[in-house]
């Protein structure tokens, strides 16, 4: 392993359940990803891709292998390590946005930022959500947002802690074509404004196009890497 | 601070879902601050009249006679003195056409040293009387016009608006009529033998302190048969009684807030389960469990504190809404201020129960995986940690330590935790009974009752926590319905079916013959029983003076004050000897007694142990010759101390008569004893009844009012429960309606679903109910075991019927929903 990789993991698996009930999800994954790198991780229902966004943003702990993300290492972190670790580190899409109902825009961008103790959260906030677009949407709820806004949102606090590291599961499957189009040109120039690494799960060979490298997993291990 | 901000802006959400843990909380802290508010304004304002109350700072009473000379000069160097004396006599129109029983009072110019006494009239002088208005009311009298008591044909001049020493005078039968020294002596009702009481009524000079005087009198008079009271201590039953219940009421309260204790501890789980998603992101987005615990810590804190006050402030009101409502029946008006002490015991019995019950949820929500977001909630929570076990069972200590710290009787309050938490703890594992047993029963073949029989084990399911609410609402039910229908059943035993129909008091020695006659015409066939009878004091037991012993046990209660005495030849009916030998019936040796066997045991008496009784200032010595068994039912006279013939016949003394005849001979019989016989007190045992009746029956009401707090409480515990299992109850009506099941059917399997909870329930609640019913009613009002089971039944049939409907009732948003439209919510 080497010190330039933000992801270097080696043999993960995972497992969940127990006795009869015990499931093989990721059996010996390994992935190094360098810095700056986008990756599109394809792979059918079940083969494991999200499991594997689980462990390597900490979500979730692996059973077993090693993982070391922006230089911490992930295998020896206990529940609130990983949380800690998360902040500033990480910033997570998800498909189904998972804003916080009772915060405005606003301060749910800026929640990271002040659980990571960053002065001017607010200020900081505010410039993200300026530079999705949505300037003129500080004070609204998620439930007064349209779908491909809250979305923005949901990018907007996943970068604005300038992560090292974008994690972003199907970001656009839960919006219409016109508006995911939309939306994966910001998710990347976020990208390339922030200087993130980004890791992103997807079905859509359209996405996946547009990223660097591309993993396709299956029975939760990864079959093809196009840099390999 | 970040745990703050995140949950004040997690409050935007609304309370909502925190309501049940609002009104549980709010319920129990109500009850038992209202309790014990209404308590503490009692005993305040009857330590703050004492002086009133008792009617002077010291009192000495003596009975059947009045002080000497030299005792009425000792008693005057101490202060001012105040005489009273009282007597049962019967008021009558002048024309005998309707007699009552009275309590007549006669007073000094110096009465009342404290207070004041309010009449609507003039205060009466010699022939003179001012009565209660109910009685002149009975009698048809106004002002103006006369009554005849004994051998005075009396004017009333006044009704009595407020008698200032009431309270301290006790339980009595009659209303009052007053009159002065001269209107008392003039009806020649005060004679040797007649069954009066004198007060001697202190006011000391200021500095002097009551208590040391009166146990400087009480060591230098009690021999002599006086009873000395300090005014500390004015309504010594009275405040015994309202401290006994106040107790039990907070016990009962207790109950309620445990039971509200579940409810908070459902709305808690049914908010954070709410809020899995929430907690989830946040911890995505580098929030720490800690962070996250405070967070909701905060929230329900702030609800915990906000219904607590509100309780606080509604119990406190309560002294002045049951004053409102029920100034007439309480023995003394509550004393109307803020009790600190009680409303801080609720304070931190609210706030304990929230934690207690809170905790664990909170302890649990902190433990919600960030991943899933990814995959569903199916994975079971972690359990809490230690340091949360730990914390939650100081605070269940802290809970029993103050309960039981606080109590009068910690032993009774100890017992009353353990039996609650032995219940709860019995509810616990039959709740794990139904789920291993559903689990384990074979699979219906119809999927709608495969999923109801699911319904009870499946992960998730709320089988624990209802059956914990429920068992613990229809055990208080079954409870309930025992002790109320038992003390209707009381009023009604109390009478056995060959009652005699009056009590006649103070028939003098020498007119008994003349009396026995009178009887025969006027009640013929009536069965009369005549008695002797005395009053004394017990002054020395085995050779120990009464006064010298530090405490006097609780049951010998015959060693406090005067008591009846009688004499006679023949054992008493309804009297079995258990120890000793009756004497014989032409017996004249020393003398010997016969003594009640639970009176002696009390105080470890046997027989050949020396008792001496005072009876008018002289002190009798004698033996103990035999212990008698009473059986107490029997209504007729039932004397604990009864002395062999030979002793007792050349005191001053009267007779006591029972007569049982036909109800219709009644009222002829009591206007003919008025006319021949004005000095003999005839008091109607169905009118004794049915005051012994009213006083249970405030009693029950008073147990009613803070039993259905628990009720209530349980009933929001039950909504609760349901609305917890919602999700999922919706989640698969939605699936079953789009696979083509009518809401009927669905209907039916949730019914099913409920009757078998109900059904296991019931049987558990008859049966710990009945426990506790009986518990209390035995144990703690010392009554018979009776409670008509038919009700308790039909009781315990509604609350289930009553749990099916809120259960079913509960369900019906589930069923309502509309699939397309709930599935894209779920």
């Amino acid at each position: 392993m080497t010190g330039s990789y933000v992801i270097d993991a080696s043999n993960v698996t995972l497992a969940l359940g127990s006795g009869a009930g015990r499931v093989e999800i990721l059996r010996g994954v390994g992935l190094q990803v360098a810095s700056g790198e986008s990756v599109a991780l394809l792979g059918p229902s079940g083969s494991g891709k999200s499991s594997l966004m689980a462990v390597l943003s900490g979500l979730e702990r692996a059973t077993g292998g090693e993982i070391r993300i922006a230089d911490a290492d992930f295998t020896t972190l206990g529940e609130d390590d990983l949380a800690r670790a998360r902040q500033g580190r990480i910033g997570i899409i998800l498909q189904a946005f998972h804003l916080l109902p009772t915060m405005t825009a606003l301060e749910n961008v800026a929640v990271p930022l002040e659980l990571a103790g960053r002065e001017g959260a607010f200020d900081l906030a505010r410039a993200e959500l300026e530079a999705v677009g949505l300037g003129h949407r500080l004070t609204h709820y998620p439930a007064q947002l349209s779908g491909g806004e809250q979305q923005r949102v949901a990018i907007a606090r996943a970068t604005a802690p300038r992560p090292a590291l974008l994690f972003a599961d199907e970001p656009t499957g839960n919006l219409d074509a016109a508006t995911g189009a939309a939306i994966l040109d910001l998710l990347f120039e976020r990208q390339r404004g922030t200087g993130a690494t980004l890791l992103v799960i997807t079905h859509d060979p359209a996405l996946a196009a547009r990223c660097g490298r591309v993993l396709e997993m299956q029975d939760g291990r990864i079959v093809r890497d196009s840099a390999a | 601070m970040i745990p703050l901000r995140l949950a004040i802006r997690d409050l935007r959400g609304g309370l909502a879902g925190l309501r049940l843990l609002a009104i549980c909380l709010f319920l129990g802290v109500l009850a038992l601050a209202g309790v014990g508010s209404l308590s503490a304004a009692i005993i305040a304002s009857l330590a703050g009249r004492g002086q009133e109350i008792l009617g002077g700072d010291v009192q000495l009473v003596v009975a059947q006679r009045e002080a000497t000379a030299p005792e009425l000069a000792a008693f005057e160097r101490e202060g001012r003195v105040s005489r009273v004396t009282r007597l049962r006599a019967m008021a009558a129109r002048p024309d005998g056409a309707e007699s009552v029983l009275v309590e007549l009072k006669g007073v000094d110019e110096a009465w009342p040293l404290f207070g004041s006494f309010r009449v609507r009239g003039s205060r009466p002088r010699g022939a003179q009387v001012a009565v209660a208005p109910e009685l002149a009311e009975r009698l048809g009298r106004r002002p103006g016009e006369t009554i005849r008591i004994g051998s005075a044909e009396l004017r009333i001049v006044a009704l009595i608006a407020e008698e200032p020493d009431r309270v301290g005078q006790g339980f009595t039968l009659g209303s009052t009529v007053l009159v002065d020294r001269d209107g008392l002596a003039a009806t020649a009702l005060v004679q040797p033998g007649s069954l009066y009481t004198s007060a001697y009524r202190l006011q000391l000079p200021p500095g002097r302190d009551p208590a040391k005087v009166a146990e400087r009198l009480r060591k230098r008079f009690g021999a002599a048969g006086f009873q000395v009271q300090d005014r500390t201590d004015g309504a010594p039953g009275t405040r015994r009684f309202i401290e006994r219940l106040g107790q039990f009421l907070t016990l009962v309260g207790l109950a309620a807030l445990v039971v509200a204790g579940i409810g908070v501890g459902n709305g808690v789980a049914s908010y954070l389960d709410g809020k899995r998603a929430t907690i989830a992101t946040l911890k995505l987005l580098g929030a720490t469990s800690r962070i996250l615990f405070l967070s909701y810590l905060f929230q329900v804190g702030l609800v915990a504190l906000a219904a607590t006050a509100a309780g606080l402030a509604a119990g406190a009101l309560v002294p002045a809404a049951v004053a409102a409502v029920a100034g007439d029946s309480l023995p003394v008006p509550p004393r109307l201020a803020f009790y600190w002490a009680p409303l801080l015991a609720s304070a931190a019995y609210g706030l304990l129960i929230a934690a207690v019950f809170a905790l664990a949820p909170l302890a649990r929500a902190r433990n919600v995986p960030a991943a899933s977001l990814f995959r569903g909630d199916l994975e079971p929570s972690r359990r809490p940690g230690r340091a949360v076990v730990l914390i939650v069972l100081a605070a269940a200590a802290a809970i029993a330590g103050l309960a039981v710290g606080t109590a009068r009787e910690p032993a009774f309050a100890a017992g009353f935790i353990g039996s609650a938490l032995g219940l709860l703890l019995l509810l616990t594992l039959l709740g794990g009974l139904i789920r291993w047993t559903a689990s384990r029963l074979p699979r219906p073949k119809h999927p709608v009752f495969r999923i109801a029989l699911a319904n009870l084990h499946r992960p998730g399911a709320q089988t624990g926590r209802l059956v914990v609410a429920l068992g613990l609402g229809l055990t208080l039910f079954t409870a309930l319905a025992a002790i109320e229908t038992n003390l209707a059943g009381q009023i009604r035993s109390v009478i056995p079916a060959r009652a005699p129909s009056f009590f006649l008091l103070d028939i003098p020695v020498e007119e008994i013959g003349r009396f026995r006659t009178l009887v025969r015409r006027a009640a013929p066939g009536g069965d009369l029983v005549t008695i002797p009878s005395l009053r004394g004091s017990v002054v020395a037991i085995a050779g120990r003076r009464v006064a010298d012993m530090a405490e006097i046990p609780p049951d010998a209660w015959f060693l406090r004050g005067d008591r009846g005495l009688t004499y006679s030849a023949a054992l008493p009916e309804g009297s079995r000897i258990v120890a000793g030998r009756w004497w014989p019936t032409d017996y004249r040796g020393p003398p010997l007694v016969s003594l009640d066997v639970a009176a002696a045991r009390s105080v470890g008496l046997e027989v050949g142990d020396s008792i001496t009784v005072s009876v008018l200032g002289r002190e009798i010595e004698a033996r103990i010759g035999s212990l008698r068994e009473i059986d107490w039912d029997t209504m007729g006279f039932n004397f604990v101390i009864v002395f062999a013939p030979g002793t007792l016949e050349s005191a001053p003394h009267s007779f006591m008569a029972t007569i049982a005849m036909p109800e219709a001979q009644e009222r002829p019989f009591a206007r003919a004893v008025s006319r021949a016989f004005p000095q003999v007190s005839a008091i109607r045992v169905k009118e004794v009844v049915e005051t012994i009746g009213s006083m249970l029956a405030q009693l029950a009401v008073a147990v009613s009012a803070a039993a259905s707090v628990a009720i209530l409480a349980g009933i929001a515990v039950l909504v609760g429960a349901l609305a917890a299992s919602r999700r999922a109850r919706t989640y698969d009506s939605v699936v079953l309606k789009m696979l083509g099941a009518t809401r009927l059917r669905i209907l039916a399997a949730q019914a099913a679903e409920f009757a078998a909870l109900a059904l296991a329930v019931s049987l558990v609640a008859l049966g710990l109910g009945s426990a506790a019913g009986w518990w209390v009613v035995v144990r703690i009002f010392e009554l018979d075991w009776a409670p008509d089971w038919g009700v308790v039944a039909a009781t315990l049939a509604l609350g289930a019927l009553v749990t099916l409907v809120l259960g079913l009732l509960g369900s019906l948003p589930a069923l309502t929903a509309r699939p397309a439209r709930a599935l894209r919510a779920l």
